[in-house]
């Protein structure tokens, strides 16, 4: 039973993972939360839910999360050319892209419920319920594959973060906008261009979370939260430290869902955040960004 | 007046009520709380349910909830106060979140989602929160045109700077934080007290965002513009009861309506309708008095 809870939290946390990096990676070269990062899990969630449904022989799972990530970019794009880049070209005060971010998250998530209620939808069955043993051990198919997509696509965002030419320009914006341009950088093309890697995490992890949970429209405001705390824990801005943390949730939420209850677990959760927060304000990784003159 | 005039006017008191104290943290000190609804669920849940359990007056058991609020925002406020505002934000989030796990842990005395109605009937609730609203906005007017409105303000401009004029930037955070969150607590119970029954859903972070969506319409820095665009917006959901789109009454639309409208505004008009501007009774008596017309003649008697 352990080791398959332990199965469990992993894959789960993996999830958490996706989330936490597509907004720790809009935090650190933006400077502001990306609260309409829920809105988009939510949205994706629906599209890929719709999607599964329109054909008759459901199509297979990984065209769902092509078409899902597609589609998370495009309104990562829309919702950049709306809603940020006329306050980038003011360069107003980061408030304003909270304030618009948030906008954002509630804008999507009434559209869903005026349009869908609050019900839950659940997907429909992919091979949730396939199941295989190694040993003694009892695997959802499910489960392998999720953490198996998702441990794909954040080694492949850190191999183009820490390997490629764009990512070298990621991250010398990241460290000063100012200075980037001057080297030569198109610091507006690598903005959106991480508006879309967002965009593609908030697709899959909107899928990911349909098919492990069930679809409503609130899922991906009550997820980002859990992918904050990682973000949190991890250290705002720091990639390797948000997947980190993001695993230790996913196990101890699982164990701690299965001993004691969910919703015990929520106030526990927030209690471990603010306790962090106390201890440890820098995160696991360290790195804190301070405030300059 | 009818009953349902009445129950509006309240409604859009404890509105004022709930925007104003926004105001007060957000547009005075430039700090930007999701959590505010999850103090008028503390305020309300606390003060009905000990109510209802200790059978003592509501008046002892609401100063108790409110004294709560105060703890529970320093005890959120003490640990993130002193980081970047973004962990201040995402963490008020997750604090309404956890008080509605709360909510629904206490089943028992709560009444869970199904919502919690055993709620007195109160008289003359139409005046007490008509006089509470007028003494709240008189109160943080005073605040904002005193030395720690000013300082405030310095600290909203500029963190570094103001510490570097020597205010003690984490006290004065930590102290309008407790304060906007006693104000939400109190509008809380007003809020029990009219609509008679409370559940968690109404208390989740999509209503403290509403506050924040009213104050921006205004303008941050103006509290006129807070007053009247709280007022104006929650009238025109109202107003749209009786206009049908896609066979759903236009006021389930209303979150929509002022999501697009708070996007044309950012984009336009960042600073909100009102801007800087503020009602002040220098400008009424401008308005009436013909001062200008005095001077031009006196002008021109000098000539």
């Amino acid at each position: 039973m352990v080791s398959q809870l332990i199965v469990n939290g992993i894959s789960i946390g993996a999830v958490y993972a996706l989330i936490a990096v597509g907004f720790a990676i809009v935090f650190s070269i933006m400077r502001f939360s990306n609260f309409a990062h829920g809105g988009m899990i939510s949205a994706c969630a629906f599209i890929g839910f719709y999607f599964q449904r329109a054909f008759d022989p459901a199509p297979p799972f990984y065209i769902t999360i092509l078409f899902t990530a597609v589609c998370g970019m495009a309104i990562a794009i829309l919702i950049d050319t709306l809603g940020y880049s006329r306050i980038r070209k003011k360069k107003s005060p980061g408030i304003y892209y909270f304030l618009m971010s948030l906008t954002f998250a509630i804008l999507i998530e009434q559209i869903l419920t005026v349009f869908y209620g609050t019900n839950m939808y659940g997907y429909p069955k992919v091979f949730q319920n396939e199941t295989f043993m190694i040993g003694d051990l009892r695997f959802k198919i499910m489960n392998l594959v999720i953490l198996g997509v998702s441990v794909a696509m954040l080694i492949a965002l850190i191999l183009l973060i820490n390997k490629t030419k764009v990512g070298l320009a990621i991250r010398a914006v990241a460290i000063n906008a100012e200075a980037g341009k001057l080297m030569g950088i198109n610091s507006g093309m690598i903005v959106t261009l991480i508006f879309v890697i967002a965009g593609i995490l908030a697709g899959v992890s909107g899928v990911f979370l349909g098919v492990q949970y069930s679809v409503y429209p609130a899922v991906g405001s009550i997820m980002m939260v859990k992918g904050f705390i990682a973000s949190v824990i991890g250290g705002l801005g720091s990639l390797s430290g948000a997947i980190f943390a993001a695993l230790a949730l996913g196990l101890i939420e699982i164990f701690l869902t299965y001993f004691l209850g969910a919703r015990e677990t929520t106030v526990i959760m927030f209690a471990i955040m603010l306790a962090f927060l106390f201890l440890r304000p820098q995160g696991i990784s360290g790195k804190i960004t301070e405030d300059k003159v | 007046m009818s009953a349902y005039q009445t129950g509006l006017i309240i409604q859009v008191c404890i509105t004022i009520i709930t925007v104003v104290a926004v105001f007060a943290m957000t547009g005075l000190a430039g700090m930007f709380s999701l959590g505010q609804a999850a103090y008028m669920a503390v305020g309300a849940y606390i003060t009905f349910v000990l109510y209802r359990e200790l059978d003592i007056s509501y008046f002892l058991t609401g100063i108790l909830a409110i004294l709560i609020s105060v703890f529970l925002a320093w005890l959120i406020g003490a640990p993130t106060l002193k980081l970047r505002r973004d962990f201040f934000a995402l963490l008020t989030v997750g604090f309404s979140q956890m008080v509605v796990a709360v909510i629904l842990l206490f089943e028992k005395y709560t009444n869970g989602s199904i919502g919690f109605s055993k709620i007195p009937r109160a008289d003359g609730l139409l005046w007490v929160s008509l006089l509470m609203t007028a003494l709240i906005i008189f109160w943080i007017r005073n605040l904002k045109y005193s030395r720690f409105g000013r300082m405030c303000i310095a600290l909203k401009n500029d963190e570094v700077a103001a510490r570097s004029f020597g205010i003690d930037v984490y006290k004065l955070k930590l102290k309008i934080y407790i304060l906007a969150s006693a104000i939400a607590a109190f509008a809380g119970i007003l809020m029990a007290l009219r609509n008679r029954v409370i559940t968690p859903d109404s208390f989740g972070w999509a209503s403290s965002a509403e506050m924040q969506i009213f104050l921006f319409f205004g303008g941050t820095n103006s509290l006129t513009g807070a007053i009247l665009s709280a007022t104006v917006l929650k009238m025109i959901p109202e107003f749209l009861r009786g206009i049908n789109l896609f066979g759903t009454s236009l006021q389930e639309y209303r979150t929509i309506i002022y999501c697009i409208m708070i996007i044309i505004v950012i984009n336009f008009r960042p600073q909100g309708i009102l801007g800087e501007v503020e009602l002040t009774t220098k400008w009424i008596r401008k308005l009436f008095s013909r001062s200008k017309d005095k001077a031009v003649q006196k002008s021109e008697n000098y000539e």
